[in-house]
């Protein structure tokens, strides 16, 4: 079986290729992380039974009447220093910050003090998510600081004062100090609901209604084992916990 | 000096004369010619590295100043791979600036180390120095950079007021990486002046500090420039440290606590993902990287040749 598609997925696809095979002796699962459009192409033309996608389907890709599996949601956390007195920031005001438009915290209720900017390297999935979502795909700072992981965002934004930057929320520790994006806390429930803007869906596709080993591999990555461990690991909320808020 | 020992007698060198003596057994000789070509085995494996390596890199990256343009390549001021922009200027002078600033730092600290533990230092105060700077270059440039980035970074970044990374942080860290360099060399030049010039100055009632400045340091003149050369070798192709500390950012210089980004660390940063056209141009940088490692060791050369002349 093969699974193509987004290299965001791709660490949850592929621990839990790896777990399956080792209890399902005899079956093999090939997992590769192309990009989520062209895991599309490769699951609509037949070259993949499951297309993973870290985006929703194009107006144009509807017409290929895919089957849509959420397997996780990728929210992202604005982060600040402790000492930052500022909560509350709006997508626009997030967007001019990582623009460079907003340099000073004072512009956005803060104290008189020069925004850091700590951005991500262009290999980070979190940071495609964050350009597309906040940014709308325009140019970041070209000036801002890049780091080359997660945990260094984080631990340089836990230090300096006045320092801005965004991780995946599963990766938020007590050290930094997320703020509400448009007045919404970023927490599982406001994720689930939809209430916080700054998150995605991933997406397993298929060509039809999931059946035999695919229906088992799905069914496996949506187990609490896999959704509890492999995709909190990862930094993503499990797509489980939809249901436990709902109710 | 290269030139082998040869006998007085016959005029040939040691490795001429050995297969003559009759009092060398056959299986000597057959060992002594097998360990020859061993050594000349392990010479050309050097030199085979050095030429597919560049054979590789010129190959991979040539397509960038053909389909992209040598102009818009070297001269272009903006680096934006997913634009398909791909100017290094930006990085190019980042890196001239990290390796300069470093150079101004640490030449120095170095030669003043070099002149303490050649013509100061007790025996036993240079026992403990001279191993203590010598540890200094084993140090793996990976601890450099963590040192500089939790260490250094915090107190640049209450001085300047900005997060703390830039060049400045990196000159520093640089500046204690090429200490080991700048200084063996700097004291093996001290070293090889004739002992007379110092007997002479200090004869003539000059103090050491005269000595120093006006006798020593005047005749290890070139040697010194070359030991510099060798360590600039070593700070511009210094990657990962400069990388954790330097920000990134493909911008020109703007201050001293912004973050810019060097050729070495964009290539690191950047070949996890680059596909395409991006990564030939990363191959392009190594071409740039090596033409100028290249020049270096030219002027190494060059200087050695002075030095043999005088």
């Amino acid at each position: 079986m093969i699974v193509t598609g987004s290299t965001t997925i791709q660490p949850i696809a592929e621990v839990a290729a790896e777990e399956f095979m080792a209890t399902h002796p005899g079956t093999a699962i090939l997992v590769s992380g192309v990009g989520s459009s062209a895991g599309i192409e490769n699951v609509s033309s037949g070259t993949s039974d499951i297309g993973t996608s870290s985006r929703e389907l194009k107006d144009e890709e509807l017409d290929l009447r895919l089957v849509d599996t959420p397997v996780a949601y990728d929210a992202i956390a604005v982060i600040v220093n402790p000492s930052n007195p500022v909560d509350n920031l709006s997508t626009a005001e997030i967007k001019a910050i990582f623009q460079g438009k907003i340099i000073n915290w004072s512009e956005v209720g803060g104290p008189d003090m020069e925004i850091g900017i700590v951005n991500r390297d262009e290999a980070s999935g979190t940071r495609e998510a964050f350009s597309k979502i906040v940014l709308d795909k325009e140019r970041f700072d070209p000036r801002a600081v890049i780091l080359p992981g997660t945990g260094q965002v984080r631990s340089v934004v836990a230090q300096a004062p006045g320092a801005i930057g965004y991780i995946s929320l599963g990766f938020v520790t007590p050290e930094v100090k997320t703020v509400a994006v448009d007045g919404v806390v970023p927490e599982e429930p406001t994720v689930v609901s939809g209430a916080y803007p700054i998150q995605r869906v991933l997406h397993f596709f298929t060509a039809e209604e999931p059946a035999g080993l695919v229906k088992e591999y799905v069914d496996f990555v949506l187990s609490p084992d896999i959704q509890e461990t492999v995709v909190r690991d990862a930094g993503f909320i499990p797509i489980t916990a939809k249901e436990r808020f709902s109710e | 000096m290269n030139e082998p020992i040869r006998d007085k007698e016959s005029g040939l060198s040691n490795a001429e004369r050995a297969p003559k003596l009759k009092l060398v057994s056959q299986s000597t000789y057959l060992k002594e010619a097998a360990l020859k070509n061993l050594f000349l085995v392990c010479a050309c494996v050097a030199v085979a590295g050095v030429a597919l390596i560049f054979v590789f890199v010129g190959w991979r990256g040539w397509p960038v100043f053909s389909e992209i343009g040598v102009g818009k390549f070297l001269l272009g001021k903006e680096w934006l791979p997913t634009e398909q922009l791909f100017g290094i200027l930006p990085l190019f002078v980042g890196s001239l600036v990290v390796t300069i600033g470093a150079l101004a730092l640490g030449t120095p600290l170095a030669v003043g180390t070099a002149v303490f533990l050649s013509e100061i230092a007790s025996h036993r105060v240079r026992a403990i120095v001279r191993p203590a700077v010598e540890l200094l270059a084993g140090v793996p440039s990976v601890i450099y950079g963590f040192f500089g980035l939790l260490v250094l970074r915090p107190i640049i970044a209450k001085l300047t007021g900005s997060l703390g990374f830039g060049p400045l942080t990196a000159w520093i860290v640089l500046a204690i990486m090429i200490v080991p360099t700048i200084a063996t060399l700097t004291e093996d030049a001290l070293r090889s002046l004739p002992p007379g010039i110092r007997e002479a100055s200090y004869a003539m009632g000059a103090t050491t500090w005269q000595t120093i400045s006006r006798v020593l340091l005047p005749a290890a003149k070139i040697g010194i420039v070359d030991a510099i050369i060798l360590g600039m070798g070593r700070a511009i192709g210094e990657t990962m440290a400069v990388l954790m500390v330097v920000g990134n950012a493909p911008v020109f210089f703007h201050g001293l606590g912004q973050p810019i980004s060097t050729l070495t660390s964009q290539i690191v940063m950047d070949m996890p993902y680059a596909a395409g056209m991006h990564r030939t141009a990363l191959f392009g940088m190594a071409i740039i990287l090596f033409l100028v490692s290249m020049g270096l060791v030219g002027i190494v050369r060059f200087i050695q040749r002075l030095r043999e002349e005088q």
